[in-house]
């Protein structure tokens, strides 16, 4: 048996590494997430799709209106489908041997970045066919991308440490919602600017640094929280 | 499968713990040394898987203290919960992996080499490519067994580890015992029930179950 007191960076690594591709092997096998964010996303896209089609929007607004739509599709999948990252293991009991097996920062890493993951597959699948239905054009698509992935991670980070404390209370999913709106509030508006940047065509202001700025924060303070949250 | 001899020691004094208004445990003590076991009776309600989930460190003492060694040093409650081998019934494994894929996963997490998964699974005689959610209860029970002693534990605490078991299995996990409290180990062995168990050097009971 190693040291109980000991974790070495590789160690840590290796138990973060283990956790996302233990969530990946049992996601392919029950497509829970993905059928849930990928329906809840394609569904929400064909309605705004009807209702903008006809009357499409006016000039002015596109780049205005438009990206706040997308990044609302992309935050109801996201509610709708991550808290399942901890509550599932909550109500399946395995919570009970991730609590004695695993390093709680290397936990939440792990889950971190399979939720990271999931946010993306999520936004390459409906980003694009958003931009064809509206008919709208990134004239920025390195903006674009850098909003996807820099405002992708914000929510993924966000998402799974509000997971984390619902998933040990009851009414999990109003407590969700409640608690994640405030968290992701700030990151949402600086994907929504560099998405606007993105489309317009704009040089971006401050919106890049800000996003990674919150993403860091966010992080930083997962990682510092969880293992106060996670154990009694 | 034999721990390593670091000496070590198991110490509670004074455990308490209640839930709202429903005192659980009020003022529990005990000890177990290096190839002992520790056997703690007393009926449904009466705090047994309450206090093994505390010796764990899965849940908090309102009051009390709970001291595991290895030789000199005193492990804090994060280090206890890693040390630990556990099997009770509130622990479950993946339903959607098979038996080598969660003890494989957990090995990793617990820094074991992943052979020692297929080896505790060949000992319980579990099939490696059954699905935790196609097993039986006893077989689940089995698996509960070689995920305790996946990480070479010092302690081993378990909660009603034969329940489900069939003569065999109850026959196995004897052994295991045996074996784990011979090679140096200890154990904290928790049944509502008497229990044939070796080398029991002390024994606490709960008494009063439901309703206290």
């Amino acid at each position: 048996m190693s040291d109980p007191g000991s974790t070495s960076a590789a160690a840590w690594v290796a138990e973060a590494a283990a956790v996302f591709a233990k969530d990946w092997r049992c996601e392919f096998r029950t497509r829970y997430a993905l059928n849930t964010l990928g329906l809840f996303a394609f569904t929400t896209l064909v309605v705004v799709s009807l209702v903008l089609g006809p009357v499409g929007v006016a000039p002015g607004l596109a780049t205005t209106v438009l990206p706040v739509i997308l990044w609302l599709i992309v935050l109801f999948a996201v509610t709708a489908g991550l808290p399942r990252i901890f509550v599932a293991e909550e109500e399946t009991h395995t919570a009970t041997a991730l609590r004695l097996a695993a390093t709680p920062s290397a936990l939440f890493a792990g889950k971190l970045l399979y939720g990271f993951t999931v946010v993306l597959a999520l936004e390459a699948l409906i980003t694009p066919l958003f931009l064809a239905m509206v008919q709208l054009e990134a004239r920025r698509p390195d903006l674009l991308v850098a909003a996807l992935l820099a405002g992708g991670y914000g929510l993924a980070t966000g998402s799974t440490l509000v997971a984390s404390i619902v998933a040990q209370a009851r009414g999990k999913s109003a407590l969700f919602a409640v608690l994640l709106l405030p968290v992701l509030v700030p990151g949402l508006l600086f994907a929504v600017q560099l998405t606007r940047a993105a489309v317009g065509g704009e040089a971006p202001g401050v919106e890049v640094q800000m996003l990674l700025l919150y993403d860091g924060t966010l992080t930083v303070a997962g990682l510092m929280l969880f293992p106060t949250i996670w154990n009694p | 499968m034999t721990p390593e001899p670091r000496d070590p020691s198991l110490a509670f004094t004074d455990v308490r713990r209640r839930f709202g208004r429903l005192r659980v445990l009020t003022g529990v003590s005990g000890r177990v040394g290096a190839g002992e076991a520790l056997l703690v009776s007393g009926p449904n309600g009466s705090g047994k898987s309450t206090l093994i989930r505390i010796l764990a460190g899965l849940l908090a003492a309102e009051g009390g203290a709970v001291e595991y060694r290895l030789g000199s040093r005193v492990l804090d409650i994060a280090e206890r919960r890693r040390a630990v081998g556990y099997a009770a019934p509130d622990l479950a494994l993946y339903e959607e992996l098979t038996t080598l894929e969660n003890l494989e996963f957990f090995c990793r997490l617990r820094g074991a080499p992943t052979g020692r998964a297929r080896e505790l699974l060949e000992r319980v005689d579990l099939p490696l490519d059954r699905l935790a959610g196609a097993l039986s209860s006893g077989m689940r029970q089995r698996l509960r067994w070689a995920w305790a002693l996946l990480g070479r534990p010092q302690l081993l605490l378990l909660d009603e580890p034969f329940q489900n078991l069939d003569p065999a299995g109850v026959e196995q996990g004897t052994e295991l015992l045996s074996r784990h409290l011979d090679a140096g180990g200890l154990a904290v062995v928790a049944n509502p029930g008497p229990l044939e168990i070796p080398r029991v050097r002390s024994r606490i009971d709960l008494g009063r179950g439901l309703g206290r």
